[in-house]
């Protein structure tokens, strides 16, 4: 081969590990910038008047005479609009059958959107449902509504060959030369000016209750329970590794049990999660019944288990990486073994054990397939302190699957998925952060 | 005299109080006996709870087999678990796992070894500083987070501009890896005549072959932008998102099996005058294979393990997609019937329709139990070879 072609063999494979590194980058930047931009907006968006008025109504929040003063500008703007429904009404009583129930047909369509945009129309009865009490709370939310009532989809089915097309229909067309022409027009014109969006820094979002299926409030159950299930596992996982840790590498000989031990414990990482979940489910709660159904210290109790290798292999590079000469200085003043491990080794491995424990937590809190089954229910309230023992609890990754999944209008609630998912990748990322910045200043204090 | 006797006396006494009673000296052995017992009880624990999870899963995994066999499950692809007469055929799920698991491996591999090479060989400390975070943050993003991205953002992209993702990204890697196929093919060829001929013959080859691939091109172009991808949640989406998933691990594992193999053999190589991918190809990859390995064995452990990315936006249909090769159909995975079926099988517990996703964990288990020995062991070998076994 000539020299040209090797050397250029040479520059692009050069290029192409690069090339690798930045796709994995722009992977990261991927996953991460969509999640951040739309799980940002759970917090900060633009209400309508409705959300105020849910806030002051439901949570007893905000400034009474503000928010009234506001509806009833709001409502004023309103009444056109349900004055054009009442009149429609009595134009079409003297049609013909057929024309007539075309018409209402239509006009059921068009008052379902319209209450699902500003909510029920005056002298109606009041819903059940927090949902249908309200209009529609976020802004951006309400421009798609405001869309569905001035245009319908249909599908067009004209080409066989290609699948159907959906097409937007203006919706005014339908009543063309009637009384109920001029509304679509008002409702484009004014919708801005009747639901009064303002920028709104819903910090609670984090500390709320959830209401009526996640449509309303915030995540607290949720973080709360993702909270007491990480704690609870490193509650069991960190005594039992640093102990594994220390035995391992200060009393430990070299014998065929100490190498199965290491096999067992390297076998303990490789178990897919699932098996966890299976395991705890079999043995936690059906064998040793810790509790008489799925609680949070059973999935406590699971996830320690995954997590315990982690933490045992961090702990044991973290006391191996403690110089000799610590040990050789203490026990040469007279300590005894275990002196020296307690008040030697052990504090100058303390960041290293930190930053394992700190890397196994955001594993522990970002974990789903092991509390499926022992420890996770989709809806509940925020649990006390001593009912952990009995009882399971919501936690972020399991409601991120639920919501996603299985709610019953997904699409609707998407703010609130993004918001759980910013909260969760957060929440693991700051654990993470923490763990490279303690182990730059480890390394620092080693060199210097 | 007395005086002395006194002095020696003291200096006994002060002598025999430096020294341990028999009995406390007794006493502190016993105690680190049992301190000693008590750490090797607690480490113990915890490779009792690995035999206890092989206990408890085949305990429950046990009744399935006696009852139903073990010819349906493994060969049977009629998976009908809630019907009157239920049918346990798992192939399709075996297969299911298989296919993703195979594409996680085919996206991730040659990122992640090249991307490992480029760490520890390529790369000024500077940039790797910087790098290394980048995987651990891959790493430590929760499953079900990747699991909401892959079905609420790149499915409906993969549905909605799926030929046109899949036809820019045939080009970003076939044009270079052409190109560069045709000049090395120009050049070897062209070597083997004669001084004259050599410009000639190599040009020629460079204009044929450039024409050959970029009609190549061109027809995979409209191959990708003629297939139909009715849903976004299948095998490929799935694939590619676990082999993003899997990158880190290999990354990690492999590069520190790069770093292991020395500064004296690629000194050696460049001291005999090849290049820089003359000697990682020739020399730092073959003495490394084995952590590699170990690398990719890892990577498919946790693909094959992962559980929440394939349950959200695999499908979940229980069929072998037709071809078999076919990614842009849906799948259903091991890990994913086991979270989504025990929901409704729990109500029944003892039932064969319970005792089925046991049996199923216990497959996993004893997969990952096996890639897990197999790859200490090429590890441990690898170690020995480079001499730096304890």
């Amino acid at each position: 081969m000539k020299l040209s072609t090797r050397k250029l063999l040479d520059k692009s494979f050069t290029g192409y590990g690069i090339f690798a590194i930045i796709l994995m980058a722009c992977a990261l930047l991927l996953i991460i910038v969509p999640i951040a931009t739309k799980g940002i907006q759970a917090f900060i968006f633009r209400g309508t008047i409705e959300y105020r008025k849910l806030r002051l109504e439901k949570f007893e929040e905000g400034n009474l005479k503000k928010v009234n003063a506001e509806l009833k500008g709001s409502q004023e703007l309103r009444k056109p609009i349900y004055d054009m429904i009442d009149q429609f009404e009595k134009d079409i009583r003297e049609l013909e059958y057929e024309e007539r129930r075309e018409y209402r047909k239509e006009l059921r369509e068009v008052k379902k959107s319209l209450k699902e945009l500003f909510g029920p129309a005056p002298g109606d009865h009041q819903p059940v449902l927090w949902r249908e009490q309200y209009g529609q709370t976020r802004w951006d939310r309400a421009k798609i509504k405001i869309d569905q009532v001035l245009f319908f989809e249909e599908w067009d089915y004209s080409n066989p060959d290609k699948m159907g097309v959906k097409v937007l229909v203006d919706r005014k067309s339908l009543f063309k030369g009637t009384s109920l022409e001029p509304l679509f027009a008002y409702v484009e014109k004014h919708a801005q000016s009747i639901l009064q969006p303002k920028l709104v820094f819903y910090w609670r979002f984090l500390f709320d209750e959830s209401f009526d299926a996640h449509f309303f409030g915030g995540i607290w159950p949720e973080v709360l329970g993702t909270l007491y299930l990480t704690l609870g596992a490193m509650f069991f996982a960190i005594p039992m590794g640093i102990i594994a840790a220390i035995y391992l590498t200060e009393y430990a000989g070299r014998g065929l049990f100490i190498s199965l031990l290491r096999s067992c414990i390297s076998t303990l990482a490789g178990v897919p999660s699932i098996v966890f979940g299976l395991f705890g489910l079999a043995f936690f709660i059906n064998s040793v019944k810790v509790s008489e159904s799925k609680s949070v210290l059973a999935g406590s109790l699971t996830l320690a288990l995954l997590i315990l290798p982690t933490v045992i292999r961090a702990s044991e590079e973290a006391i191996r990486a403690v110089p000799k000469t610590y040990k050789e200085a203490a026990l040469s003043l007279g300590a005894g073994k275990w002196h020296t491990v307690l008040t030697v080794i052990l504090p100058a491995a303390l960041p290293g054990i930190l930053t394992g424990i700190v890397i196994s937590m955001g594993r522990a809190a970002g974990e789903t397939a092991p509390i499926i089954f022992t420890a996770a229910v989709s809806v509940g309230k925020p649990l006390h302190f001593w009912e952990t023992l009995s009882q399971p609890t919501p936690a972020l990754p399991w409601n991120i699957y639920n919501l996603c999944t299985e709610h019953e209008a997904v699409d609707e609630i998407r703010h609130v998925q993004y918001g759980m998912v910013l909260t969760l990748v957060a929440l693991v990322l700051i654990l993470n952060l923490a763990a490279i910045i303690l182990r730059a200043r480890i390394s620092k204090k080693l060199k210097g | 005299m007395e005086l002395e006797q006194t002095m020696n006396s003291t200096a006994d006494r002060q002598f025999n109080n430096l020294l341990l009673s028999k009995k406390a000296l007794r006493f502190q052995r016993m105690s680190a006996f049992v301190g000693k017992t008590f750490l090797l009880a607690i480490t113990s624990l915890s490779s009792v709870a690995v035999l206890f999870i092989f206990y408890f899963i085949t305990k429950d995994a046990l009744p399935f087999f006696f009852n139903e066999g073990l010819g349906e499950f493994f060969t049977s692809t009629n998976w009908y678990p809630s019907a009157d007469e239920p049918n346990f055929g798992a192939l399709s799920i075996f297969m299911g796992s298989g296919l993703v698991t195979l594409g996680a491996i085919v996206v991730a591999v040659p990122l992640g070894i090249s991307a490992a090479v480029c760490m520890s060989d390529v790369l000024p400390f500077e940039v790797r500083q910087v790098v290394k975070p980048i995987t651990e943050v891959l790493a430590a993003i929760p499953s079900v987070a990747y699991g909401f991205f892959a079905l609420v953002v790149f499915a409906p992209a993969l549905q909605n501009d799926g030929n046109f993702l899949l036809s820019l990204s045939a080009w970003i890697i076939l044009v270079p890896v052409s190109f560069l196929a045709v000049v090395v093919l120009g050049d070897v060829v062209a070597d083997r005549f004669e001084e004259k001929y050599y410009n000639y013959i190599r040009y020629g080859i460079f204009v044929s072959g450039g024409l050959i691939s970029l009609f190549c091109l061109l027809k995979t172009h409209t191959f990708l932008n003629s297939l139909e991808i009715t849903s976004g949640t299948n095998a490929l989406n799935v694939s590619i998102i676990l082999g993003i998933m899997a990158l880190p691990t290999i990354i990690s594992v492999s590069e520190d099996a790069l770093q292991a193999c020395g500064r004296e053999l690629r000194e050696g190589s460049y001291a005999l005058g090849a290049t820089r991918v003359e000697t990682i190809f020739k020399t730092v990859i073959p003495a490394s294979i084995s952590g590699i390995l170990a690398a990719i064995i890892l990577g498919v452990m946790r693909a094959i393990g992962e559980t929440m990315v394939v349950w959200m936006a695999s499908g979940n249909a229980a069929q072998i997609p037709k071809p078999w090769y076919n990614y842009l159909d849906p799948v259903r995975t091991l890990t994913a019937t086991i979270a989504g079926d025990m929901g409704e099988a729990d109500h029944v517990t003892g039932s064969s329709r319970y005792h089925v996703l046991f049996a199923m964990a216990l497959c996993l288990l004893v997969f990952s139990f096996c890639a897990n020995l197999f790859s200490e062991w090429i590890v441990h070998r690898q170690q020995k070879k480079l001499g730096l076994a304890k």
